[in-house]
């Protein structure tokens, strides 16, 4: 056996226990009828699992919840990070401490975000909304309507510093002299941000949406900790309903299928995704 | 010491053919030199002595032991990299003393040794520095510290140095030919600086597209190169190159220039001159005229740049025989006798 | 001469500021809390008031720092297995191309698969083996995403590595694989503190597999958090002190690596 194929092939066969086999366990889990009260009673009912959560509209509607999330959020954190990133780039005092500080949420437990803003964003005991109150205006962070919004602004808070930290590398990286050469040239600020900040930074800035996206797809953290999915199912991210089907209700073999549904979904949408960038790239 | 030897290797990178049916031999306790145009294979010749690169087919033997199939630390060799590979994370003791500790040498041996290299090389005052902390010609003399460390049977020197300034390379030149021909060891060096390989070589080898064209003395293949690619390859400023006709012992190109050559044809010829061949003359004697183009002193010496018809030919001139030469001026021109080199205009192959 | 301010240097100056204090406020405001008593709690924007250490003596008692070691253990071993076998596969498909894009592909892949799909296996199979909550089945299911998150940092680490110092290695008399440990794993060193960071830190987060694999015994440090989610006003300071516990590591931490993580990742880690 060749030497490379000795390197490689702890890794292989650990990846194959640690991912392959689940992907392929959980694909056959969510053709059974399986239940974890019940696992003595579970048989092979076919594709019924996915034609039930095809049926789910519950289902659908934790889908949209998750896509406007992902999205809204996404846009959020990538627009606020290019401003900070941008600011601190500039920064010549305190750069250190500024941007450990400014980077240090996303290093924190999400579950520990989340509670915090429960703490800080409660109705009667929140010391944002009596803050407002006395100031004449009155906000539900988690009512109808607005707990989802809410949801976004925490994971906002989480990440964009995640978005600032990948940034600043890409800023850092760049060449100097196309700078150099359009202050010659006498460009403008925004010009030169237009111009050529954005396409020179665009490689990464599609790596950080890219990253940002799949594991926003993943919120689960800040719906437990704070909504679990309320108002009605206003917050009930697909992650968090997966978990409910399959833990608080145990129909193991339906969230299987729901998880699986989602990962075809999510697939198709890299796979454009990535046609579309090649695409671009091409022109 | 020891022979080096190829037998019909191919080295293949997909369909392209790096090296192609090599048959060599690099003679015991010679100092040989690859020299070539990138891409010709010379690096890839060296790496496969290493046994870095797999031979596609064929033999490669050293001192007489088949090593084709070996792995690097099995072929007794030690190698310079161009860009030195200091190990960053060792001082430069360390670095030097690696191969000893790597074959399962003590310690306590290896310091002695390295104090013999350490002095061999100057770089005594530098052993406990880190290789950031040092210039690019110490990096350069830690490197082939590495490489003397051991007595191996065969030295590689993968463009050593290329990376170094005009004025230490021709230093690290001098100093590498005087540990050679100390040491005694069979080395192998690949550049494709040929003015290197002309002041390092024992043995010159000028390849190209994964052959080899010529195999000589560096003063054999200047003065008598196989073809028109080794002619003006070899010497600077290059060989001048002139189409024409060649009828009984007299050539005469398109453009008027004119030369009593071999008696040979009639033929369409390439007719080959060095530029420290080609002599002023007044017009008397001359073969033919040419107009003086463009002037550069180098000091002692001078290029001139003569024009005739839409040919140009490149002269080097001594300073104090120069007179009146300027530039737009008329002179008459001769090439010396019998330095003329003829080479057939289809193959390119010398007549 | 005293070059005039430009508005985007005062812009840049008051985004720096407003940042600043949208993510200390909070921090503070938990931390303020978690001195209150529980009457205090009554009003959230009480600032003076007479601090007690009865939340915090609470927190402490709770098991809060046995549920940290679990937490700590699994990132540790999670990340030790991976940052092994990810170096020695990373180096494979580096520089031998093993396996070509394919390789490369499944890493990268394994990277976007949701949680969701993967936990009802291990919880399945850990109810099988009678290993449900403990922390072999949490660490099985943290190795499938932090080990193809290190292979992937390590792949671009090797790639940016110099090739020539380690064939130095080995004509200089060393085998394959002592080369590999003795000369390229140092030269990648910092890039594989920034890897075994990251896993760390994506480890010690994790609340989704943990609490599903472990809910009870073996509770890890975010499970344990998210036990103080109550309403009761009388534990509402509790939640912040808990809060606290698991925010100050990470943001001394963060102190420490946010320069090398910079470097690491400008360094060739996020290549596609």
């Amino acid at each position: 056996m060749s030497f490379r194929i000795r390197m490689i092939l702890p890794l292989i066969a650990t990846f194959v226990a640690a991912v392959g086999y689940p992907l392929f366990y959980s694909f056959y889990l969510s053709l059974t009828s399986y239940k974890i009260t019940q696992r003595w009673d579970s048989h092979f009912v076919g594709l019924n699992q996915y034609r039930d959560v095809f049926a789910n509209s519950d289902y659908w509607s934790a889908m949209k919840v998750t896509g406007l999330f992902v999205v809204i959020g996404v846009f959020l954190e990538l627009s606020l990070g290019l401003a900070i990133a941008l600011s601190l780039q500039r920064q010549k005092r305190f750069r250190d401490f500024t941007r450990s500080f400014l980077l240090s949420p996303m290093f924190i437990t999400p579950i520990a975000v989340g509670l915090m803003f429960r703490f800080l964003l409660n109705q009667q005991l929140g010391a944002i909304p009596t803050i407002l109150d006395k100031v004449g205006f009155s906000y539900d962070f988690f009512g109808s309507g607005n707990a989802l919004f809410t949801m976004i602004m925490i994971d906002t808070w989480q990440w964009t510093p995640f978005m600032v930290l990948l940034i600043l590398a890409g800023l850092e990286s760049l060449s100097k002299q196309p700078f150099e050469a359009a202050r010659v040239d006498g460009a403008k600020p925004f010009y030169t941000f237009r111009r050529i900040t954005i396409p020179m930074l665009a490689p990464i800035l599609t790596v950080a949406i890219l990253i940002r996206s799949l594991d926003a797809l993943k919120v689960f953290e800040y719906v437990y900790a704070t909504t679990r999915g309320g108002p009605g199912i206003e917050t009930q991210t697909i992650q968090y309903f997966t978990y409910q089907t399959g833990i608080q209700y145990y129909r193991l073999g339906n969230a299987s299928a729901m998880a699986y549904l989602l990962l075809i979904i999510v697939m198709i949408i890299v796979v454009v995704l990535f046609k579309q960038i090649e695409k671009t790239r091409r022109l | 010491m020891a022979k080096v030897t190829f037998e019909k290797v191919v080295k293949k990178y997909g369909n392209v053919l790096a090296v192609d049916d090599l048959n060599l031999e690099l003679e015991d306790g010679k100092f040989t030199v690859l020299v070539g145009p990138s891409g010709c294979g010379k690096t890839t010749t060296l790496r496969m002595i290493a046994g870095l690169e797999d031979v596609t087919s064929g033999i490669i033997s050293i001192d007489k032991l088949d090593v084709t199939s070996l792995e690097p630390k099995d072929r007794d060799i030690s190698m310079v990299f161009q860009n030195y590979a200091l190990y960053a994370h060792l001082t430069v003791a360390e670095n030097i003393i690696f191969p000893l500790l790597a074959r399962g040498g003590k310690r306590v041996e290896a310091q002695g040794r390295l104090q013999e290299v350490a002095k061999m090389l100057n770089i005594s005052h530098l052993l406990e520095r880190k290789p950031k902390e040092l210039s690019g010609g110490q990096q350069q003399r830690v490197a082939i510290g590495r490489a003397i460390a051991r007595a191996p049977k065969v030295f590689l020197f993968d463009e050593p140095l290329s990376n170094l300034d005009a004025k230490l390379r021709v230093e690290m030149r001098t100093e590498l030919l005087r540990l050679q021909r100390q040491l005694k060891t069979t080395t192998v060096y690949v550049t494709h600086d040929q003015e290197e390989a002309m002041t390092l070589s024992d043995v010159m080898i000028v390849m190209k597209d994964g052959k080899i064209l010529q195999k000589g003395s560096p003063i054999d293949i200047y003065e008598y190169p196989n073809d028109t690619f080794v002619a003006s390859f070899v010497g600077s400023p290059r060989m001048n190159l002139i189409s024409g006709l060649c009828d009984r012992g007299l050539f005469t190109s398109e453009s008027g220039i004119k030369s009593i050559v071999k008696n040979i044809g009639p033929k369409k010829t390439v007719l080959g001159i060095r530029p420290e061949e080609i002599l002023l003359v007044p017009a008397v004697e001359a073969d033919f005229m040419a107009t003086i183009e463009i002037v550069e002193l180098l000091g002692p010496r001078a290029i001139v740049t003569l024009q005739v018809a839409s040919e140009h030919l490149t002269a080097i001139v001594n300073t104090s025989d120069m007179g009146s030469i300027q530039e737009g001026l008329e002179v008459g021109v001769k090439f010396r006798k019998d330095r003329t080199h003829l080479f057939d205009e289809k193959t390119q192959v010398r007549l | 001469m005293r070059k005039r301010e430009s508005s985007w240097g005062i812009l840049s100056k008051l985004i720096i500021t407003f940042s600043f204090i949208i993510v200390a406020a909070p921090l503070l405001w938990v931390l303020l809390a978690s001195f209150k008593t529980g009457s205090d709690l009554n009003d959230p924007t009480l600032v003076t008031f007479t601090p007690t250490s009865e939340n915090w003596k609470k927190v402490f008692s709770s098991g809060i720092f046995q549920s940290a070691g679990r937490s700590a253990f699994v990132g540790v071993i999670t990340v030790a297995i991976s940052i092994v076998l990810g170096s020695m596969g990373a180096y494979s498909i580096s520089r031998y191309k093993t396996g070509k894009s394919l390789t490369r592909f499944g890493i990268l892949a394994a990277q976007v698969l949701p949680p969701a799909v993967l936990v009802f296996p291990f919880l399945d199979l850990a109810y099988r083996l009678r290993l449900s909550d403990t922390l072999v089945a949490v660490i099985a299911a943290h190795l499938s995403f932090v080990l193809p998150v290190v292979t992937w940092f390590l792949i671009g680490f090797f790639d940016a590595a110099p090739k020539e110092v380690e064939e130095q290695a080995l004509v200089d008399g060393l085998d394959r694989f002592a080369a590999f440990r003795k000369v390229v794993l140092p030269q990648v060193a910092p890039g594989m503190g920034a890897a075994a960071i990251f896993g760390f830190v994506l480890s010690w987060n994790d609340l989704f597999y943990a609490l599903i694999l472990a809910p009870g015994n073996a509770a890890t440090l975010p499970v344990r958090i998210a036990g103080f989610n109550t309403f009761r006003g009388v534990e509402l300071g509790a939640m912040c002190a808990a809060i606290l516990v698991s925010v100050v590591p990470v943001l001394i931490a963060s102190f420490f690596i946010q320069r090398r993580l910079v470097r690491g990742i400008s360094g060739g880690a996020v290549k596609f």
